[in-house]
């Protein structure tokens, strides 16, 4: 046990040198800049639009529909002068819209004519707040539509709510899961649920590709250093080597990961927090539904990403065997990474239930997709996926791990290698 | 009193029979030369009993322990020196020497021991506060051969300890193991440098093609043959073998 943490330790510091320490804290760094510049442009795109309105009527009628923009989220820059002249000053002001209200406007509306409202947009780049323009002229025509069917809905039906002749069938959604039920939009159940869990599979993703790959570059790098040799003849057992570089691969693979992902929320963490404060009254529906996970579901699905886990170091472990070199474990680490991106992709973009079958058996033999749908399993009460899943990959590891025990404990260790050239394994 | 009985020895890889039934026996503070050319099966040897490489057939004992049965007794009790070894280039030198230390070593005591003794055979002085990636192949070796010698083991197997170093540096080398052979360090060595064998050896083996030819001290030997040094043995043997 004291060569085995003496080793690990050992191990550790290997993985964590220098260069990796310097490509993290780089990466943290471009992280943080790209999220300052992400949420101030989010912030920008969100506030409140400012308007520049030209009110050309100057009638009671246009005076309120200034005054109903005002309340419907606008900042309003009132403009006089001549509409030529307002259009080419405006050019020198960071103001998106102008809105021009003719002349004549309150005459025509009162005659039941459709009546022009001018917009002009200014765009002065391809930013996010940029690309708001269209939708604060929408929201804008939608304000003044809104208004003005209000009133001459009130001049002909005084008695009558105008909203009720515009919206006379009312909608109570429900959504059902499994034998549950509850009031609410499935829309936003779903877009919730995405945008809660759209940072998992790359969490999963980015751990095992790290953690595989550093054990197969440890592995390779004693062989490239010749330092295998020297190892494997101190007094320590073979299983206890293997079983240090594996542990010590997961631990980094690990560290990076949570170093990865903090700094992919610090970049892109704006639009989820945003939504979570937004949809924060779907929680009790959520529950309801019996689509949150409590400890126990979280400690189930921790037991299935570690078994992932285990299960590509291991193949990782044996693959760094066969690597003769450095180079030759980054090209046997290819197969293995794309693997990895088989899950990811299908997680993100594929109903894994209502897969064909046989494409089912493909991506379900490959042992790290099970974590990727796990939580969605359990979700879904679709429990007996998630056992047999967990089953598979105990079945894979221990066997995985066997198989690495005895490579360790023979020759093969030092005489298995991929023969590019031959193409064949020399055992 | 023999520490180290190999018999029957073989080694197949594949078709290939790299060691053909090798016997030999090391006493304390002995040193044992295995002199052949490259490919004559005496780095299979060592590696086989440096615990590498399991043995197709035949028996190893050290110190009463069984290799097959005993692989990490084995282990505690001996060193081992290969010919293309290579340390922790990330590591400075001086870490080397504590990280190897630190697996025989049953305290802090023992790792300082270990590791001043680390230090006077590699003679690298200040270097030992360098990373390993900056010496060049002859201080690494030395780097080596000083982690292989500092738990004074009962048994060195020294696969050609001077590979890569200069005349000077070889000399020193040479003293240094005779040193410790004196002070009952057993040695298991190969060389193809057969006068490098003859200058440290008590007694030597000669091996071709994974078999032993003759054995003897090296003036036994270049009295059977009537050689004047065991280059000349070497060919003897072999034209003696093939006749």
């Amino acid at each position: 046990m004291k060569n085995f943490s003496h080793l690990l330790v050992k191990e550790i510091k290997e993985l964590l040198n220098k260069q990796l320490i310097i490509s993290l804290a780089m990466m943290l760094l471009i992280f943080s800049f790209i999220g300052n510049v992400t949420k101030k442009e989010m912030k920008k795109a969100i506030s409140k639009q400012k308007l520049a309105v030209l009110d050309l009527d100057r009638s009671d009628l246009s005076r309120n529909l200034i005054g109903t923009l005002n309340m419907a989220n606008f900042i309003i820059e009132e403009q006089s002068g001549e509409k030529e002249e307002v259009i080419q000053k405006l050019q020198q002001t960071d103001l998106g819209v102008l809105v021009v209200i003719p002349p004549g406007f309150s005459q025509e509306v009162s005659n039941f004519k459709p009546v022009e409202v001018e917009t002009y947009s200014y765009l002065r780049g391809i930013s996010i707040s940029g690309t708001r323009t269209s939708e604060v002229v929408k929201a804008l025509l939608d304000t003044t539509n809104d208004f003005l069917s209000n009133q001459y809905l009130k001049k002909r039906l005084p008695d009558i709510n105008p909203a009720e002749i515009k919206s006379p069938i009312k909608n109570r959604e429900f959504i059902i899961v499994k034998d549950r039920m509850a009031e609410g939009s499935s829309a936003a159940v779903i877009g919730t649920l995405y945008m809660q869990s759209f940072l998992l599979p790359i969490i999963l993703m980015m751990i095992i590709m790290y953690s595989s790959q550093m054990v197969i570059t440890a592995i390779a790098m004693e062989k490239q250093n010749k330092t295998l040799e020297t190892l494997l003849t101190v007094p320590i057992s073979r299983q206890a080597i293997a079983m240090a570089k594996m542990l010590a691969a997961g631990l980094v693979g690990l560290l990076s990961a949570a170093i990865y992902l903090y700094g992919f929320q610090m970049a892109f963490s704006f639009p989820t927090n945003e939504l979570s404060s937004a949809t924060g009254g779907l929680a009790p529906i959520l529950k309801q539904l019996g689509l949150t996970i409590d400890t126990q579901g979280y400690v189930l699905f921790g037991l299935s990403l570690f078994l992932a886990i285990l299960c590509a170091l291991s193949i990782a472990t044996i693959l760094g065997v066969l690597a003769e070199d450095y180079r030759t474990a980054q090209s046997l680490n290819i197969p293995l990474v794309f693997l990895i991106l088989v899950p990811y992709f299908i997680s993100l973009f594929a109903d894994i239930n209502t897969m064909s079958l046989p494409a089912k058996i493909v991506v379900l033999a490959i042992p790290f997709s099970h974590p990727f749908f796990a939580m969605q399993n359990m979700m879904f009460g679709h429990m007996s996926m998630f056992w047999l899943g967990l089953v598979y990959n105990l079945v894979f590891v221990t066997v995985m791990l066997i198989w690495t025990a005895r490579i360790f404990a023979t020759d093969r260790v030092l005489t298995m290698k991929l023969k590019w050239g031959k193409k064949k394994v020399v055992l | 009193m023999a520490v180290l009985e190999v018999e029957g020895l073989k080694k197949n890889y594949g078709q290939l029979e790299a060691l053909k039934g090798v016997n030999f026996k090391v006493d304390q503070g002995e040193i044992f030369g295995l002199i052949g050319p490259n490919g004559a099966g005496k780095t299979t040897t060592l590696r086989i009993i440096a615990t590498l490489l399991t043995p197709s057939a035949g028996r190893v004992t050290f110190m009463g322990f069984d290799l097959k049965k005993n692989p990490e007794k084995f282990r505690e009790k001996i060193s081992y020196l290969p010919e293309e070894a290579g340390a922790y280039r990330n590591m400075r030198g001086q870490d080397y020497l504590e990280f190897m230390a630190r697996f025989y070593a049953s305290n802090q005591e023992e790792v300082k021991e270990y590791v001043s003794r680390g230090q006077q055979i590699s003679d690298l002085g200040a270097r030992l506060k360098d990373k390993v990636g900056t010496y060049s192949k002859g201080m690494t070796r030395k780097l080596l051969l000083a982690r292989a010698l500092m738990t004074r083991p009962a048994l060195a197997i020294l696969d050609e300890p001077t590979s890569g170093l200069d005349v000077i540096n070889s000399l020193e080398v040479r003293e240094i193991i005779k040193r410790f052979a004196r002070e009952g360090v057993s040695v298991l060595l190969s060389s193809h440098n057969m006068l490098e064998v003859e200058f440290l050896s008590d007694r030597v083996a000669l091996i071709d093609r994974g078999q032993i030819l003759d054995g003897g001290s090296p003036q036994q030997l270049k009295d059977k043959y009537q050689a004047p040094n065991l280059e000349i043995v070497f060919k003897n043997s072999v034209r003696s073998n093939l006749s």
